[in-house]
Formats: C-alpha cells, structure tokens, sequence
C-alpha cells in the first residue's frame, strides 16, 4: 500500500473545530470550579457573578456546538472513528454544560448565603472536595488530548474520595443542627457538596467516552476504571 | 424463520427439459452451523480470479447467508464487482477470465465439471448498473426470464407470473395498465425495477445486484432500497456499491475489499473484513477499514 492520505480532509477539519470548541467549554468548567468554590467559601459575591456570566456564554457556545454538530451530521454523515468522534462530542456537549450548570448552582449559593454566619471546617471541606474534583477534570482532558486509556481509567479510583467527603458532609451538617443560622447555612453547603461530587461523576463521565472513543466498547468503568456493565443490547 | 434452502439442486446440463424451480425447505436443524447460523446459500473457498495472467482478486473466502442483503464495498479496482460476477459465473462470458478455488451453492461447487453456467445463472439472478430492459413490451421483458426457465404454461398463468414478479418488484401498480408498452418507455428507475421483476420471475433465491442505483436520483435509490428490504424475506441479495452509506442503510452484512499492488505492480482485490454492518461502520476490525470508511485512503 502506498501511504494513507486522507481524503475527507475537509470535514476533518470541520470536525477537529468542532472538538476544540467543546474542549473549550470543559477547560471554562475547569476554571469556574474554582471560582464557584472561591465564592462560596469567602463570600466573594463578585467571583459569584462571574461564575454566572461565564455560564451564559457556556450555553452559547453549547447551542453552537448543537448546530454545527447537526450540520456537519447532515452533510457529511461520518462512519467508524469519525462516528464515534460525533457521538462522543454531542454527549460531552452536554456533560460539560451540565458542569457549568452546577458551578452555577454553587454561586447562587454563594449569593444566598451572604450575611450568614460561617464554620470554616465545612468551608475547608468543601476547598478540600474542589482540590480533588479540579485534577480529576484535568486528568480527563489530558487522557482524551493524548488518547490515552489508561489515563482515563485512573478517574473512578480519582472519583472515590470525592465521594466520601460528600458522604461526611451530611454529618457535618448534622453537627451544626443546634445553631439555626448556621444550619441554614450548612444545608446549603450540603448542596455544594452534592453539585461538586456531580461535578466528579461528569469526569467520570467524560473519561468513559473517552474509552469508547478509543474501543469502540460502551461500557461504564468498574473501580478500577474497568469496563464494567454495557448498555444498550439486552 | 423464513429462511429457505434447496435439499439437492441439478445445476447440470438439461438440454430440452424444463428447468427446475428451486424446491425450497426450511434448513434442517442438523445443517445450522456450530454458532447457530443457517448454513450460508453461497460461500466461497480461497476463490481466485483471473483476467489472463493478472490475478485480479486474491484469496476470498466469504459466506453469505439465508434472507441477509450483503454488501461488498471498496476503492475502484479492488475487485469487488469481479468477485460478485463470479458467484453465478458472469465472468465466463469473459474469455480470459478464469476463476480457481470453490464457489458454493447450497452445498455445490458451480465450478465443477459439467455445471451448466446458463443453469447456475437461473438459480442466482442478476441486475445490474444500467437499467437493460429488452426493447420489448413489460409483458415480454418479465415473461421472458420464465420461458428461458422452461415455462410452459397457460395464458393465465402466464399473466399470474407477470403480475407476481411485478407486484413483488413494487412497480405493477404503476405499469399494470401498460403491459404491453415498450419495457424502454419507463423511467430509469421503473426501468431498474422491472429488471429486478424479470431477475426474480426465473424464481431463484438469491439476486446479485452490482451498483443497482449508480445511475438512479435520490428517490428511485430510496425506492430500490426499500425494495431490497422486503424482497430479503424471500431472497437473499449480495449487492456491489459504492456508496457506503447504501451499504449502511440496507445490508445485514458487510464485506471491504482492498486493493493490494503486488511486486509486478499489478493491483490485486483482497478481502479486509466481511463483520456485520453496524460493527464495519462504527467499529471496524481493521485499519485498512477504518481509513476506507473515513477517507484516508493510499
């Protein structure tokens, strides 16, 4: 065989666009992860603000991604990896704005909970959570930049501390029951608990469609960042 | 299960005596294979062919199976229409033409000594790229097929079988009222559908089908498709295209042929991956595959 050229050169082009745009939109989580905690621990309502504009321009550029997805679908209709490669933008599409969403939900917290009186035990929970959340969307983008599986598998092992925190938080929670302002307080941090161990699950998520992009196999990973249980057949 | 297979099947000469329609049966359970398919209706064993010296396919070795619609794709000249004229002997017509290995009919090797290739092509029809209605009425065009088959029946008959192979090629409603107009006053893609009524009157059970919409529009293509679809309850197709997303539409299976440049510089068609449709279009075994599907291609 002579070398390979490609001669669809067009539409890869289009199609490598289109993913830089949807990584795009997972490298702004990534950054109104921190900012979105930062609010709500220190009070910072002009971070929180932030944090909601950033969102707005997220779903833009999540309605953009939807049109040219549909577009370069109906023009081109792709096969094989270049299949897989739409399937896999179209769903990260949508985990990424769902990112977004929950940062969101931080900052409204953020705004909410001005004025009312703090435990800096929780708050440093909280920091605590967004310190392991913050590498495991890191390690994600990095596993599907560089195509790399056994990168991807690292994240249900990054994702299980992650989860007991949020499990601790309820008893943190409970511990300031006594105090009515600071349980008012609390329980909303028990919901910024829960939007950043979503957060966790969506890098999960999102190292999972990396593994079917490089296999071909759906399956969502064991704890050991394993192919677990399939979907679809049967 | 509607998968139908002939017990013993007489593809030798039969000079004067009426042809044999095929006598069909569900495949006894002893023939299923060990994976619990069917036995195929045609399968090639290392099948090569040859235009002269050049060796223009190169070792394919393929089943195709009961009431499926087969896909052979690939780059142009990788000899995936060579192979497809090989499975009823079209390449005898070509007097350099010489195919060695087996190619097995229900059971039968249609190479072998004394096969009829005239009988081998009343068993698998065959419609091609262009529309080749005969320059005869649509009456004639269908009932021609039959007669070469030897029927001999009455003026009824004769106007059952027509009617049949025309309803079952989806155009007796639009030419049931001109039987006897020019077969050639049709559109081409009435034209292609009456050559699939006049490839299935000779009543065979598997029909061959190399680029049947290449020179079709959108909505006779679409039209021909989904006639492939119903008429796979009762046939089995194999079918030469180009463009994959036909394949990808219509075929259970999917055969890719590539073209391999030998030491002579001579291009040889080998076959890459024959998997299931929805696994050679999302995930295909081979890279050879993979490039094709996505337009990287040597």
């Amino acid at each position: 065989m002579t070398e390979t050229r490609d001669t669809n050169i067009h539409f890869h082009a289009e199609l490598e666009a289109l993913e830089h745009k949807v990584l795009s939109m997972v490298d702004r989580a990534e950054q109104m992860v921190e900012m979105a905690v930062q609010s709500v621990t220190t009070g910072d309502q002009e971070t929180a603000t932030k944090v909601i504009h950033l969102d707005d321009e997220m779903d833009k550029t999540y309605f953009g991604v939807h049109r040219d997805w549909t577009n370069l679908m109906a023009r081109q209709q792709p096969l094989g990896p270049d299949l897989r490669k739409m399937t896999v933008l179209l769903t990260l599409n949508s985990t990424f704005e769902r990112m977004g969403d929950q940062c969101v939900n931080i900052a409204k917290i953020a705004q909410f909970n001005e004025g009312l009186p703090s435990v800096e035990r929780i708050n440093d929970q909280v920091r605590e959570m967004k310190d392991l959340v913050r590498p495991m969307i890191r390690t994600a983008i990095e596993a599907y930049v560089r195509q790399d599986l056994d990168e991807a598998r690292l994240l249900p092992a990054m994702d299980q501390p992650v989860d007991r925190l949020n499990a601790n938080m309820y008893k943190e929670t409970v511990a300031v029951a006594s105090n009515p302002q600071l349980l008012e307080w609390a329980a909303k941090m028990l919901m910024v608990s829960r939007a950043l161990e979503r957060i966790g699950d969506q890098a999960v998520d999102f190292a999972e469609q990396t593994a079917y992009l490089l296999t071909g196999e759906r399956a969502e990973f064991d704890e050991e960042g394993m192919a677990g249980s399939a979907d679809g057949e049967n | 299960m509607t998968n139908e297979t002939q017990e013993t099947l007489d593809l030798t000469e039969q000079e004067g005596s009426e042809a044999t329609s095929p006598t069909t049966e569900a495949p006894a359970a002893e023939q299923m294979g060990s994976n619990g398919l069917a036995p195929g209706v045609i399968e090639t064993k290392n099948m090569d062919v040859f235009y002269g010296d050049f060796k223009a396919v190169h070792d394919v070795s393929l089943k195709f199976q009961f009431n499926e619609i087969s896909a052979l794709i690939g780059p142009s000249g990788c000899g995936k229409s060579t192979v497809l004229r090989s499975l009823n002997r079209m390449n005898d017509l070509i007097p350099t033409a010489r195919t060695t290995g087996e190619v097995m009919y229900h059971g039968a090797n249609i190479y072998a000594d004394g096969v009829d290739p005239v009988a081998v092509r009343r068993q698998i029809g065959m419609v091609f790229q262009k529309p080749n209605p005969f320059p005869k009425t649509i009456y004639q065009n269908i009932l021609w097929g039959a007669k070469i088959n030897g029927f001999k029946g009455s003026k009824s008959e004769a106007d059952d079988l027509v009617e049949n192979a025309l309803q079952q090629a989806a155009i007796w409603d639009e030419v049931k009222d001109k039987l006897q107009e020019s077969g050639l006053s049709l559109s081409g893609g009435q034209q292609q559908r009456l050559c699939i009524a006049r490839a299935i009157a000779t009543q065979p059970d598997v029909v061959l089908m190399d680029e049947p919409c290449s020179s079709l529009d959108p909505i006779a293509t679409l039209r021909i498709e989904e006639l492939m679809l119903e008429l796979k309850k009762r046939y089995s197709i194999i079918i030469v295209t180009h463009n994959m997303q036909q394949a990808a539409r219509v075929s259970d299976r999917t055969a890719f042929f590539n073209v391999e440049l030998n030491t002579k510089g001579q291009r040889t068609g080998e076959l890459i991956e024959f998997s299931p449709t929805d696994q050679l279009f999302t995930s295909p075994k081979e890279k050879a595959t993979e490039d094709y599907i996505t337009g990287r291609f040597g």
